[in-house]
């Protein structure tokens, strides 16, 4: 015998007391997310304390670039550089115009990457951080135009640069505009590598199109997060062109760290760790690498 | 008052919190596993919504299910239960967060007491007596020195620990290191922080508890202490109030105790101050539970207090109706707890079909269970299938009336533990009162 549908009477019972107020009941936006990796419900707060990677399946969520910036960061010493320089609609594209006011009102930030100085460990250096979370990094003049200052600044106070890449490639809205920030960017990393100085990436998911295809490459140590994609033309634009079913992980961390395309894959705890042991490792004592130490003479100190 | 309750559990408790809805005039709203789609609990509440799958991580400890069917259903208040997330003040604290009343005390103090650190400081701070020992261990040389200290045998705990794990007796100096490293890494594999502090060990000791109830107003009433020193593996098994090793100075003394640590942090709902009771009179407080108790029955029994009512009451900021003077603990209650495991097998586990179930009844048995003729007892869950609560003027009445009541209870199709609790009643140590939380180690 199961209990039937209701067997039990509701009582008579007047409400005790007077009736509460129950306006207000509702869970505030933000309060839980779709894991993309587990499809779960995973608390905000749970995800942000895990460092943005989900405590239920491990899965690496995209980080926006100020809370980047803070992890690896030492204290306080994030000083922003080129913050003014922001896209224009130069093309008359529909909706662009439309479009990059929305992804400000969104992320916060005036363009796709956050350029500046800042202490790591101890170790002056410039650093770069992709915002995901505007147009997904995709990278147009104004993302170029900071890359390419930066890459300058760096070589003219001769700092190494650290950078975080996020991106969907060049942005689509700039048409030929965006495409040539790939040689632009490449050229100014070239001109800083000429100078001894090094440049650490670190690829995170997904970094695709245009800025794998420049600057992201480029640099002297690549490193990736765990399980990201990293590719010019994505596995579904492969798989469509060649008709064939691409093997498990293709294009993502691990395939290119076996292929030999990413030197290693660090967890985001580690990061700031390895991060600094790359500085001192290139920047004590190397040739053209003095006084990057805090109070040595830096560009900083 | 709120006109419509989530309940989020399962089993007897969520039976009982209903049926105290039920005579308040609240609607209730009932979550459920797949696995208790014919749970009686969700078939007695107005309204019930299935929240995932059997495993409870799946369902009852999934706060964004139970939240999601609050807020849909407008419920204003969730009431927890006991176990489950009863004591989680991430979920009191998104519960403020969404509007809904957590019918329990406040985020902040959840947390507080949940480390035990830091509630041996809040206690110490208020004038209650704690086990001797330290909150903190830096490393092994301060360690070496605290145990030399506090002096053998002595037990290392995890500072955010619970249900017996991080636990490590040391009952010498050539033991430490190793309990010290073992404890330290089972804390942190099972709570994530590998803390540990140390504390005397105590023998033999009585587990004795004092039920608190306070308000929002700041009015704070004791409501007895229950004797819960019948344990296996540290699992309460038999509880009695009041307790036959508690005397009126004794009983004072612990009531102030239990009072001053309410009000020092800021206590509000039903709350348990656990003790060590040991052989002189004296007492050690051991850890708050800040929820409802299983044995929260007996206190009802001698009090004539509804305490989950009460719950409800103050969760809505209503004052308590009554003062400290107000409450008299007359007569003698005793709760047994009947679990679904088969004592002859080394308590081994039992689920299934509930072929033949007779309650025993008569006045003042009462019975708390979400059992049913026919219902599948899921193997998913804990084990204690019902409670079987007398109450008598005498204890000696008392026990007789629980030794009837224990033969007349039938419950077939499943394994379950009334022989043993039977056998208890009637030892020599059980009729005169006297024992301690050893007395399970060697039952035969």
């Amino acid at each position: 015998m199961v209990l039937r549908k209701g067997l039990f009477k509701k009582p008579k019972n007047d409400l005790e007391g007077v009736s509460w107020d129950a306006s207000g009941i509702s869970v505030p936006d933000k309060t839980y997310f779709s894991c993309a990796g587990c499809r779960r419900m995973i608390l905000t707060s749970d995800l942000e304390e895990n460092l943005w990677i989900c405590p239920r399946c491990g899965h690496y969520h995209k980080v926006p670039a100020r809370t980047r910036l803070s992890w690896i960061t030492d204290e306080g010493s994030f000083s922003e550089l080129f913050a003014d320089i922001e896209g224009i609609d130069a093309l008359d594209f529909p909706g662009y115009r439309e479009r990059l006011a929305r992804e400000r009102a969104k992320s916060g930030e005036r363009e796709a990457v956050v350029c500046g100085t800042a202490r790591v460990g101890g170790y002056a250096c410039a650093v770069f951080v992709m915002e995901p979370f505007f147009l997904i990094g995709s990278m147009g003049t104004a993302v170029g135009e900071k890359i390419t200052s930066l890459f300058e600044y760096a070589a003219k106070k001769r700092l190494p640069v650290l950078g975080y890449t996020v991106s969907g490639g060049a942005r689509m809205q700039e048409g030929i505009l965006s495409l040539m920030q790939m040689a632009k960017t490449s050229g100014a990393v070239k001109r800083h590598s000429d100078r001894g100085l090094l440049y650490a990436a670190v690829l995170t998911d997904p970094t695709t199109g245009g800025v794998t295809a420049s600057f992201a490459m480029e640099a002297d140590v690549i490193l990736a997060e765990p399980g990201a994609l990293i590719c010019f033309a994505g596995p579904r634009v492969i798989e469509q062109t060649i008709r064939k079913k691409l093997p498990a992980g293709f294009q993502r961390a691990e395939f290119l760290l076996a292929k030999g395309f990413v030197d290693d894959i660090v967890q985001r705890d580690r990061q700031k760790a390895y991060l600094t042991t790359l500085l001192s490792l290139h920047c004590e004592g190397g040739p053209g690498c003095e006084g990057y130490r805090t109070g040595t003479g830096g560009a900083l100190a | 008052m709120f006109s419509k309750v989530l309940i989020a559990n399962r089993g007897e408790i969520a039976v009982r919190i209903i049926r105290a809805c039920k005579e308040m005039g609240i609607s209730t709203v009932a979550v459920f596993s797949e696995a208790d789609r014919d749970a009686l609990h969700a078939n007695l509440a107005d309204e019930s919504y299935c929240i995932g799958p059997p495993p409870a991580s799946e369902s009852y400890l999934n706060m964004a299910a139970v939240l999601s069917v609050a807020t849909l259903t407008g419920a204003q208040a969730i009431h927890p239960g006991y176990g489950l997330l009863s004591e989680n003040a991430k979920f009191a604290s998104l519960c403020e967060k969404c509007g809904i009343a957590f019918i329990g005390p406040p985020a902040g103090v959840i947390a507080a007491m949940g480390r035990k650190d830091e509630a041996r400081r809040l206690m110490r701070a208020a004038g209650v007596p704690v086990i001797p020992g330290c909150d903190d261990v830096a490393d092994l040389e301060d360690l070496r020195r605290k145990a030399a200290d506090i002096g053998y045998p002595l037990v290392i705990k995890a500072r955010s620990g619970g249900g017996g794990r991080g636990i490590r007796v040391v009952n010498g100096e050539a033991e430490l290191e190793r309990a010290y490293q073992t404890a330290c890494a089972e804390a942190s594999a099972a709570f994530g922080d590998g803390g540990v502090y140390l504390e005397r060990l105590l023998s033999p000791v009585r587990h004795v508890e004092m039920q608190l109830l306070c308000d929002t107003k700041g009015n704070v009433v004791c409501l007895g202490e229950r004797e819960c020193s019948i344990q296996r593996r540290n699992q309460k098994l038999i509880e009695e109030s009041p307790s036959p090793a508690v005397n009126d100075d004794i009983r004072a003394r612990m009531t102030d105790a239990a009072a001053r640590a309410a009000a020092k942090i800021g206590y509000v709902g039903a709350g348990t101050i656990e003790f060590l009771l040991d052989a002189d009179g004296n007492f050690y407080f051991m850890e708050m539970n800040t929820r409802l108790q299983v044995e929260h029955t007996v206190t009802e029994m001698v009090t004539g207090i509804d305490i989950v009512k009460w719950q409800i009451r103050v969760a809505t900021g209503h004052p308590l109706g009554f003062s400290q003077e107000d409450i008299t603990v007359s007569g003698s209650a005793i709760e047994c707890r009947i679990n679904a495991e088969n004592p002859a097998q080394g308590f081994r586990p039992s689920c299934g079909r509930v072929t033949l179930l007779h309650i025993p009844g008569g006045p003042w048995v009462r019975f708390d269970t979400a059992l049913y003729q026919d219902y599948v007892v899921p193997p998913y869950y804990d084990s204690m299938i019902g409670k079987l609560i007398v109450y008598a003027k005498t204890r000696e009445e008392a026990i007789r009336k629980m030794q009837a009541a224990l033969c007349e209870l039938v419950i077939e199709g499943v394994d379950h533990n009334s022989e043993l609790l039977s056998d208890i009643l009637s030892s020599q140590a059980f009729l005169s009162g006297d024992y301690d939380t050893g007395f399970l180690n060697d039952w035969g």
